[in-house]
């Protein structure tokens, strides 16, 4: 069976491989020396494939037809579309049974996400994902998620979505180590006027939250009330169903900080592997 | 006529910028859209806070923006003149 060996949340703002320099460098520092620590974790732990959630920006999908879920069941993925992400083209490889894998448990959970063909890995993923690997050889199963167009999935239904996706990957055969990712927020506001704000007190407020492991006063927060520290801090959607898929497992803050030349709070949270976890438990 | 119809144009615009890569940049089409003669004009200029105060998908906008050469929060300003603004309510992590 496969384990999660190891799992973080990350923000994914498009300038952090765009125009990196164009942060302070402080900031630029910490960011980036978190997720220089994640990256050595997973080549310590000989990670074979990732699973990777962040929303949905009318990449792949319209309001002609948008799905909460979907997951991207190809043997590789074309990323990024974005020509000015200084982020090489390529077709990213998959692990086609894992794709298809979760798809079927998730469904026997009562859980149906779209199926897709031909997906595409935006900013969303490639961001985060080529600090990860820059050669593009980690097989990466993409799941996108409606963060941004209402009505939307509460957070308590993503939290559980979050858990049984963590219970898929666990039943697993064909792979032993898997890392599960979460890319997107925290707070941003994008294409209104508030845009370039960041609502550091809510930033921080969630980071304390995930670092407690104890979800209670966000679980039920209404969209509208999320909405309140930017319209694109609904992705936060993904890194509540990683802290599912975790058990709730208190998780490490390894960085945060309000890039304002990013116009988003940059942060990023590690959790313990399974084996990990048990162990310090015990 | 409807915004999903501004909406779509956009869209296609933003698949089509895509499509021609680092390839000259197409313009945008709005014929065989059914749109009114201000939501064409919009377009056309384009009229960045019209097309928001349209209300537009703000994910939308922000790819039109990035579309156009517009970085961070450059666009703001416009957004800002549209005559919408957004009301603040009181929540739940605030001291």
């Amino acid at each position: 069976m496969a384990e999660i060996v190891m799992a973080y949340s990350a923000s994914h703002a498009p300038m952090m491989t765009a125009d990196p320099g164009s942060a302070p460098r402080e900031q630029a520092d910490s960011f980036f020396g978190a997720l220089e620590k994640v990256r050595d974790r997973a080549r310590e732990l000989d990670v074979q494939a990732i699973v990777m959630m962040t929303g949905e920006h009318f990449t792949n999908f319209f309001l002609d037809g948008l799905p909460q879920i979907a997951i991207g069941l190809d043997d590789a993925h074309l990323g990024p579309p974005e020509v000015w992400l200084q982020v090489p083209k390529k077709m990213v490889p998959s692990d086609p049974g894992l794709a298809a894998h979760i798809t079927a448990s998730l469904i026997e959970q009562d859980v149906q996400p779209a199926l897709s063909y031909g997906m595409k890995i935006d900013h969303g993923f490639m961001t985060v994902y080529y600090w990860l690997d820059n050669s593009m050889d980690l097989p990466m199963v993409p799941i996108v998620l409606n963060c941004t167009t209402p009505p939307l999935m509460t957070i308590r239904q993503f939290h559980e979505f979050g858990r049984k996706l963590g219970n898929a990957i666990r039943s697993y055969e064909g792979l032993e180590r898997v890392a599960l990712v979460a890319g997107g927020g925290l707070s941003h506001f994008v294409g209104e006027p508030r845009v370039g704000d960041i609502d550091e007190e809510f930033d921080h407020w969630f980071l304390d939250i995930l670092a407690k492991g104890d979800l209670t006063d966000i679980i039920d927060i209404p969209n509208d009330e999320l909405m309140e520290a930017g319209n694109g801090t609904g992705e936060i959607r993904a890194w509540v169903a990683l802290a599912g898929a975790m058990n709730d497992a208190p998780g490490e803050v390894l960085s945060y900080v309000p890039v304002y030349e990013w116009i988003n709070g940059m942060g990023v949270v590690l959790y313990k592997g399974d084996r990990e976890a048990t162990a310090a438990a015990v | 006529m409807t915004l999903y119809m501004v909406q779509r144009c956009l869209f296609d615009h933003l698949r089509r910028l895509e499509a021609a890569g680092d390839g000259p940049k197409p313009d945008i089409v709005v014929e065989g859209y059914d749109l009114t003669p201000e939501e064409e004009k919009a377009l056309l200029e384009p009229d960045i806070g019209a097309i928001y105060a349209m209300g537009t998908h703000p994910v939308i906008v922000n790819g039109f923006c990035r579309a156009l050469g517009y970085k961070r929060a450059d666009y703001r300003p416009l957004l800002e003149n549209a005559g919408v603004v957004p009301e603040r309510k009181k929540t739940r992590w605030q001291k």
